[in-house]
């Protein structure tokens, strides 16, 4: 069935609720701390009160194009230090990034940070140079599992000769063959195949269970779809400002997805967070608190996925935006 | 361990399922330890979050105790416990039976008829053996 006369009805009244709402969930162990975070270009500022990292575990950083993923990521690796606030990293009593604390952090960029004329064997010795924990024969292997010089593992390709999706892989090897307790990844998914994709959720996974609950990642994803399996917590950026955060498996309780008749779609309007009409009913995410607001309805309810929860954070954020 | 991604059942719950029957069953033994949440995450491809929190379902139970640190290993398990589990399925069973009356339309005295019906076919089969 095809929508017809597709309508989207947020009340300003839910969104304010909504708001009202967001608590920082309870994390037990934090690997990463910041606090007033803020840095402002023409037209955007980034204002994060307070972060904090799950350790143990795989967060994603969700968020529009310009929402300010990128800024925030670029801020807590030490790329970007032109900011206001303070961070902590790890146990360390004193705030700010250092060269002990970038050494025990791995890092992969939206665009490839190897110089186009390096090699492949060339990564792999600047790597060395750079990081006293990185372990040549880690990196081969993980060059040659995930094929990255060809079918006949070429370590004098060059770079610029490679496609987006193995500068992405070249750049996860020299990560993964560090011993690091970080990972931070600003979208490491999108330029990777359908089949890259499930192998890095399975290289994070892995990582992960190496640490035994030390090691944590932090990546940011547009593919929510496709990280979903790999997402224990997320932090959902629009704006620069944080606009929901939290452990998925509680998102998915505080997020119910309601389908329902037409003759109902005006009430539930006035309840539902978000809501798409169409001549064949309606469908849209409410608050579990305010389920009982549907009283009498004729509604199916479902749980969301984190994807449907994102966008539904994302559009209801946009509209107050515009509003404002 | 089987998991379905569109049974409308929530992958945690599924996972807590399959453990607390194993448990029951015996097949997983008192004082013996569940994997570690992250090896099974990885090995089930599912996030850690999911995996810790059927096992938070499993020690809320009292089937499995957490110990910080090192996991979580499986519980005595008493007789009484073993019943209330067992009467939890009969009501699940119970509940799926009274909706799919109700889309077929049926009296809450044609749903006990046919109950009554159903255990004097089961006593009768009982006495012939």
């Amino acid at each position: 069935m095809t929508r017809i006369d597709e309508k989207e009805t947020i009340t300003k009244q839910n969104i304010e609720k909504q708001n009202n709402e967001i608590q920082k969930p309870k994390i037990r162990e934090t690997v990463l701390q910041a606090r007033n975070l803020h840095k402002k270009y023409k037209g955007f500022a980034l204002s994060v009160p307070q972060l904090s990292l799950p350790k143990g575990f795989a967060t994603a950083l969700i968020g529009e194009n310009g929402a300010g993923k990128t800024t925030l990521l670029n801020i807590l690796t030490g790329i970007r230090l032109d900011y206001k606030g303070e961070i902590s990293y790890f146990d360390r009593q004193e705030t700010g990034i250092s060269g002990e604390v970038q050494e025990q952090i791995g890092y992969t960029g939206p665009g490839c940070y190897f110089l186009p004329q390096w090699t492949i064997r060339q990564v792999e010795e600047v790597s060395g140079l750079l990081f006293a924990n990185f372990h040549q024969d880690r990196y081969r292997a993980i060059c040659e599992e995930l094929g990255i010089g060809g079918s006949g593992m070429d370590v004098t390709k060059q770079v610029k000769s490679l496609s987006d999706g193995n500068r992405m892989k070249l750049m996860l090897a020299a990560v993964l063959a560090r011993d690091t307790r970080l990972l931070i990844l600003d979208e490491p998914a999108s330029p990777l195949d359908p089949l890259m994709r499930d192998r890095l959720c399975d290289m994070i996974r892995e990582y992960l269970e190496q640490g035994d609950g030390e090691k944590t990642v932090f990546f940011s994803t547009h593919n929510i779809a496709d990280m979903e399996n790999v997402t224990d917590y997320a932090i959902i950026l629009e704006h620069g400002n944080i606009v929901e955060e939290g452990f998925v498996e509680d998102l998915k309780e505080k997020y119910v997805l309601v389908k329902g008749e037409t003759a109902d779609a005006e009430q539930a309007g006035k309840i539902l967070f978000t809501m798409n009409r169409s001549a064949y009913g309606f469908e849209g995410i409410c608050l579990a608190q305010n389920l009982d607001g549907l009283a009498g309805m004729d509604v199916s309810l479902e749980t969301p996925s984190l994807s449907q929860i994102s966008v539904a954070v994302m559009k209801a954020n946009t509209k107050l935006a515009k509003r404002a | 361990m089987k998991l379905l991604q569109n049974s409308g059942i929530p992958i945690y719950q599924q996972i807590a399922e399959q453990l607390r029957m194993d448990i029951l069953a015996g097949r997983l033994k008192e004082g013996e330890y569940l994997p570690s949440i992250r090896g099974l995450a990885k090995d089930l491809r599912i996030s850690v979050i999911t995996t810790m929190k059927a096992y938070e379902q499993l020690a809320e139970e009292g089937l499995v105790t957490a110990v910080q640190g090192k996991g979580f290993y499986v519980n005595a398990q008493d007789s009484q416990m073993l019943k209330e589990q067992h009467l939890r399925k009969v009501e699940e069973a119970l509940l799926e039976a009274v909706s799919a009356a109700r889309i077929a339309g049926m009296t809450g005295q044609e749903l006990q008829d046919i109950l009554c019906t159903l255990l004097d076919m089961e006593e009768d089969q009982g006495n012939e053996r």
